[in-house]
């Protein structure tokens, strides 16, 4: 069974809403209207039964409304029919797991399962209107076999309406044809055939009317006949992940913040195990004490956010990651408050390739990776990880290169045709020396501190780049060397920086 | 008390105590130079093997781009020497290499003990089928002082890992420990005109757990530069 929760004008119980108890019983009696559309020529779009007796009418201008006397004008806000649409659906979530939000003003729930708890439909409706009425909504309620066939009775009917299953038809019977999702058009062709109410559009033979209006006439009849079924829409609830504990007394130590860091965490992962999702991504807040607090300035915080290649639950290693992070860093004050917040994401659902070679667990990569990162460190001194894959730029600059994060979830690329080639050990940054020159060709150059006589030299060769920026502007000489070394012949490349004028070695062949 | 019964006993808390130590299978990655595969039969995977000598580097990179096409790789720089731009252009794909970079930054560890650290570390993690360790341009005193003992548990942690570890360095310093020694000499590099265009290399195998004599591939093979 499918209960129906109606709110009638709903937009003046909703500008209502936010008045104190007494005075919304007060205002309920009296005549309201809610004006809407442009600022110079606001029309009635919603009003109560008391202004409807004094002969107020949906669409009269505010001018009209005046000229009644002793009406209560209200501007339609959007933030209170809000309001009052989370109320009704919080009101319906204590009577039932499964709540539509069907439109502003209606919900629909499923009371499969729930007589044990409430007892009869008929009770349950009771119940369900004192605790709408509690919260300050009065509301009409229909119980059916299906969510249309109760959202037609609500709408048609006052109070509490209950349909039993297969006494839909007679149930809808008495509605008046205008309450069914039709164009205008299409009413005012029943309206020629004299069709009025529900039971005479349930009436009409189907083949029939499915020639004259087609699969829409159809549709409109089942309605008509409560014979439609569609399964329910339940609203899901905004999940939460957000972990935090303020310290009685600001912690200095990371055993004491890490101890309360995995009881959060824990606490996260059930979150996120229970609801079926996984993070891939966390954020960790930590207050810090500051005992002088300047020009309203609320206090230090740390931030830090990561980013995981694959999404998971795993609270050892998400706690793992923090801990080796926490201990790289040092903080200038004691810890006050600690928030955790994960990003929930649909868990990765993933199967092995029999194929692909062996790849490093990801979970345990990742861990791996912070390790590491612990030992050599993150950035160097010009912004480039220092752990990661290694990737080219489109750039003819020599040794021009970037690192990226390392995954062990790449594609396997075809394999090109591989010739061994000559490799360059390079020097970073590139050792400064001085050359001497006899015509063009390097003759005796310096390395180690010492003058060595070139032996063979192959150049010059030149290039250049970014000649249109004179702060990335580069131009270089090259040359291949062989010099007598202590180790026999060192074979090395040097150049000229012709921006600068001056000799590098740039590294050495091996 | 009878032998028997003391075998027994001494198997039942330590049951491999009396059985013989079988060596892993021999699978092996090979360097791609047809020379070095002939002499070595490939780089032995549960094994630890040093290269040595110069033009270690070029079989480094040869060895990444073959390598690096069945296997996920990890390169541990302990100087930061690793060219990219070469590995690239030898066929390595890259987004399978994981490289770290020793000595960047300013740590409490230096570059060599980072890198013994982050070897340590990956072998842990396992996943990686080839862990090259890049110790050239560490001073060679420095490298001659690490103890045996982590030689020797490098050595044995990768005995039973489907995994290949290589040492590159000057020198050979890891002695029994390295499963193979791979020995690399240059003789005078040939320039065609005003082009640097072979690099001359011989390889000695100096030790290897099947064959302790040496072997060598001499007449040399060469090594051709990208441009020539």
């Amino acid at each position: 069974m499918f209960a129906c929760l109606l709110v009638p004008d709903f937009s003046v119980q909703a500008s209502l809403f936010s008045e104190p108890r007494d005075a919304r019983e007060i205002l309920r009696r009296s005549p309201v209207t809610i004006l809407d559309g442009p600022s110079n020529l606001p029309k009635v779009i919603a009003l109560n039964d008391a202004a409807r007796s004094v002969g107020i009418e949906v669409g009269m201008t505010k001018l009209q409304v005046e000229t009644c006397g002793g009406v209560l004008l209200r501007k339609r806000s959007l933030d209170h029919e809000d309001a009052a649409q989370a109320a009704l659906l919080e009101c319906a979530d204590a009577f039932s797991p499964r709540v539509e939000s069907t439109c502003p003003g209606i919900v629909i729930l499923d009371l499969a399962g729930t007589e044990k708890l409430f007892g009869s439909p008929e009770t349950t409706a009771c119940k369900i209107k004192v605790s709408a009425r509690q919260i300050g909504l009065h509301v009409r309620i229909a119980i059916a076999a299906n969510p249309d066939t109760a959202m037609y009775a609500a709408r048609g009917f006052n109070g509490i309406t209950v349909i039993s299953p297969g006494d839909e038809a007679r149930g809808l019977a008495p509605l008046d044809v205008g309450l069914l999702p039709a164009t205008p058009e299409l009413l005012e062709v029943l309206d020629g055939w004299g069709i009025q109410t529900f039971k005479s559009l349930a009436a009409l033979p189907a083949i029939a009317l499915t020639e004259r209006l087609g699969q829409q006439g159809l549709e409109l009849q089942k309605l008509a006949q409560g014979r439609t079924s569609r399964p329910l829409k339940p609203v899901e609830p905004t999940p939460d992940f957000v972990g935090e504990h303020e310290f009685d007394d600001p912690v200095e130590t990371l055993e004491s913040l890490a101890f309360v860091l995995n009881r959060v965490l824990q606490e996260i992962c059930d979150r996120l195990i229970a609801q079926s999702f996984a993070t891939n991504e966390l954020r960790l807040t930590l207050d810090l004490e500051v005992r002088q607090i300047h020009d309203g300035k609320e206090g230090e915080q740390y931030k830090h956010n990561w980013k995981l290649p694959v999404p998971t639950q795993d609270r050892n290693m998400l706690f793992t990651l923090l801990r080796l992070d926490l201990e790289r860093n040092t903080f200038s004050a004691p810890i006050k408050k600690l928030t955790i917040e994960a990003v929930p994401i649909k868990p990765r659902l993933a199967q092995g390739n029999l194929f692909a070679p062996p790849s490093p667990e990801t979970e345990k990569l990742e861990i791996t990776l912070a390790r590491i990162r612990g030992v050599v460190g993150t950035l160097d001194a010009e912004g480039i990880n220092c752990v990661g894959s290694p990737k080219t730029l489109d750039t003819h600059k020599p040794d021009a290169f970037a690192v990226q994060p390392f995954s062990s979830a790449t594609e396997n690329r075809n394999r090109p045709v591989l010739v061994p080639a000559l490799a360059l050990r390079v020097f970073r940054p590139a050792l400064e020396t001085s050359v001497e020159l006899t015509g063009e060709a390097p003759h005796l150059v310096r390395l180690w501190r010492k003058h060595r006589r070139v032996l063979a030299a192959s150049g010059p060769w030149c290039s250049s780049g970014n000649w249109w920026n004179e702060t990335t502007a580069w131009a270089r000489e090259e040359w291949d060397i062989a010099l007598k070394t202590f180790e026999g012949i060192g074979y090395y490349r040097i150049y000229l920086d012709r921006i600068r004028k001056r000799w590098f070695v740039e590294g050495v062949f091996d | 008390m009878s032998t028997l019964s003391l075998r027994t006993q001494i198997e039942t808390r330590f049951p491999s105590a009396f059985s013989t130590y079988r060596r892993s299978d021999r699978a092996t990655i090979l360097t791609g130079i047809s020379e070095v595969d002939a002499l070595t039969g490939g780089i032995p995977m549960h094994s630890m093997t040093e290269v040595c000598g110069m033009g270690k580097t070029s079989v480094l990179i040869s060895l990444l781009a073959h390598a690096s096409h069945e296997h996920y790789c990890a390169l541990v720089d302990a100087k930061d020497a690793f060219d990219p731009v070469a590995a690239e252009a030898a066929g390595a794909d890259l987004s399978r290499l994981l490289w770290v970079r020793c000595g960047k930054t300013r740590q409490k560890l230096r570059p060599l003990e980072q890198a013994f650290k982050v070897t340590d570390m990956l072998l842990q993690s396992s996943g990686f089928g080839l862990i090259v360790v890049d110790l050239t341009d560490i001073a060679e005193k420095v490298v001659h002082n690490v103890p045996a003992s982590s030689w020797f548990r490098f050595s044995r942690v990768v005995e039973n890992l489907p995994a290949a570890l290589v040492f590159i360095a000057q020198k050979p310093h890891a002695t029994s420990c390295a499963g193979m020694v791979l020995r690399l000499s240059a003789e005078p590099a040939t320039f065609s005109g005003k082009l640097l265009t072979n690099f001359n290399l011989n390889a000695d195998v100096l030790r290897t757990r099947e064959k302790k004599e040496v072997q060598s591939a001499r007449p040399g093979f060469f090594i051709k530069a990208q441009w020539a």
